[in-house]
């Protein structure tokens, strides 16, 4: 930039040499956010490659001997196994939300419904629920009824328990479609049903999709009920959250620590991936029901 | 004719809502009423020995362990919604004055929310442990015990959610920073507004609706921990959670009575709160959601 460009322009040229200097000094501010989100991923990493007793003895992330040992040690304990159990439970959660979720929350943006106000508060209410509450009596009837120990045991209470957000969110990305369309629809001869499928739902999509992402991570990460209705057997049902709590070592008494920061990389990689490409959609999600009003 | 439109949008509408409100009551709103019935019987272990009325309640209000994990359970719900809020307030401001870097900044603040919350607390376990004492070695404290004694075990509970969760404030706080149009400080700063008085008495009311939003989900969550101190402690030196406590009386020493007792309460504890928030931001969150429609 030319602002020193002699006499007239010397008190201009400070405050636009002020102004540059403030961005970079607030962009290297962000530094710091940057270093508190993604270091304790670093350390991780260099830990998980870290051989043998290694990552016990030193926390000087750059002593080696690395190697890959730690990962053939996750895998060798069935992992791969509590992968499939956290897939197929988070994603028929996924599924069954936004199925159910989308249709409650269009019937709340658009159609005519008596006691809106009530229903939306009631939806709050079960939003606040403290989900250990849940633990004791639902126990007792899975116990009863042979669900402990399944992935039906998991994703039916993540479902109902992850049905609020998906209402909230879905909600307000239903209301914000221009309400021409489905009339427009209705007057070529739609019915009501269709009008929601063929025109609402498909122009939702990004917003239903930011939802989709949300639930998915919710129920992924899901500790307090996976380990109490399903606490061992990666054969059955055990998710990866309870597994990485419940890795055992050689030493017994001591978390082993390469497995575990191994198996954190392994499952923490795809989904920083996933965050990272889906960025703006999932945070429109996380923001429509809350700041929207 | 009415045959071939199908359904009315009343009609449709009831159907839509339909099986939300069935899921949400089946395994939402009735568990807690079983748990109550189940509060009301005696046990020895999981065998029933009928009628006890109020025993459970009594035996657990006149439990030392009952009021420890509840002072526990509110240092660190006051503690942790507190620094976060400052901390996500700090970041929110930051991202929203940088024009350089703010995307990657965007992207990397999901990093912390999407990992699951065991990994979180295995990761700070081995950075507070003792062995390889990563945080002792930064900061030269040598072989400090920060998790094996009472109060500095709470300080890394609350430091762990701290991280994880200080970016989600960030993020939502973040949000409702940029709905506020730029006009509004141009105009107070051509009034001769200094940059706290514009922070004060421009951002900060504008700012409510989204501040008090993050604070009610935050308490309310906070007021539910369990992964963070279970996985960092397993609940020793005063680090036992109301969930923990829960959690125990199920699986480690199974009494569904006395357990139901404890859900009961932290139900109540736990609802009653959320409410107070609701009613206290009601009419907010009402009015923006009626100009919505």
């Amino acid at each position: 930039m030319s602002i020193t460009t002699k006499r007239g322009g010397d008190k201009q040229g400070i405050v636009e040499s002020r102004t540059t200097a403030q961005i970079w000094g607030k962009s290297a501010l962000l530094g710091v956010i940057l270093l508190w989100c993604l270091f304790p991923f670093f350390w991780l990493i260099m830990t998980s490659l870290k051989i043998g007793d290694r990552a016990l003895n030193s926390p000087d992330l750059f002593q080696g001997p690395f190697g890959l040992q730690n990962y053939e040690a996750v895998f060798a304990q069935d992992f791969h196994l509590n992968l499939r159990n956290s897939l197929a439970i988070a994603g028929t959660t996924t599924i069954l939300c936004v199925v159910i979720g989308s249709i409650a929350a269009y019937a709340l943006a658009r159609l005519p419904l008596k006691r809106k106000i009530l229903l939306l508060s009631a939806v709050l209410a079960v939003s606040l629920f403290p989900p250990v509450a849940l633990v004791p009596p639902l126990y007792e009837l899975w116990r009863s009824l042979g669900l402990l120990n399944t992935w039906e045991g998991l994703y039916i209470p993540y479902t109902s328990f992850t049905l609020p957000l998906t209402i909230f969110i879905l909600t307000t990305f239903f209301a914000a479609i221009p309400k021409d369309l489905e009339e427009a629809a209705r007057v070529d001869g739609a019915t009501p049903f269709k009008a929601f499928y063929r025109v609402i739902f498909p122009l939702a999509a990004p917003g239903v999709f930011a939802a989709a992402i949300i639930i998915f991570v919710q129920a992924w990460n899901e500790f307090l009920l996976a380990s109490t209705f399903a606490p061992r057997d990666p054969e059955i049902a055990q998710t990866v959250p309870v597994a990485i709590a419940a890795f055992t070592g050689a030493v017994p008494f001591q978390r082993p620590i390469g497995t575990i920061t191994a198996a954190c990389v392994v499952v923490t990689i795809p989904m920083i991936i996933v965050a990272l490409v889906f960025q703006k959609r999932i945070v429109a999600g996380l923001t429509a029901g809350s700041v929207k009003g | 004719m009415a045959r071939r439109r199908g359904l009315s949008e009343t009609a449709l509408a009831r159907v839509f809502v339909s099986p939300s409100i069935i899921l949400m009551a089946l395994v939402a709103a009735f568990p807690v009423i079983y748990a109550f019935v189940l509060s009301l019987q005696a046990y020895t272990r999981r065998i029933g020995e009928g009628w006890a009325g109020i025993d459970n309640y009594v035996e657990a209000l006149s439990d030392e362990r009952f009021w420890t994990s509840l002072q526990f359970t509110f240092i660190f719900t006051i503690t942790s919604v507190a620094a976060e809020f400052v901390i996500g307030l700090g970041f929110a401001l930051l991202m929203n004055q940088a024009f350089r870097g703010r995307g990657v900044t965007r992207a990397a603040i999901l990093v912390p929310w999407v990992i699951p919350t065991v990994i979180a607390a295995q990761m700070w376990f081995f950075m507070f442990n003792v062995t390889p004492g990563f945080i002792n070695s930064v900061f030269g404290l040598g072989n400090f015990n920060w998790l094996g004694q009472s109060g500095w075990a709470t300080f890394a509970v609350i430091f762990a959610d701290v991280w994880k969760t200080a970016p989600f404030v960030a993020l939502l706080l973040l949000a409702g920073l940029q709905t506020i149009p730029g006009d509004v400080y141009e105009s107070a700063r051509v009034d001769g507004a200094k940059m706290f008085q514009r922070f004060w008495h421009i951002t900060m009311p504008l700012l409510k609706p989204a501040i008090l939003v993050a604070l009610l989900f935050r308490t309310v969550e906070a007021l539910r921990v369990y992964d963070l101190p279970q996985v960092m402690t397993g609940g020793a030196f005063d680090t036992e959670s109301l969930s923990i406590l829960v959690q125990q009386y199920i699986v480690l020493t199974p009494d569904p009575g006395y357990g139901s007792a404890l859900s009961t309460i932290t139900f109540i504890l736990i609802l009653g709160i959320g409410m107070i928030f609701v009613t206290l931001l009601g009419r907010d969150l009402v009015i923006g959601g009626e100009e919505e429609r």
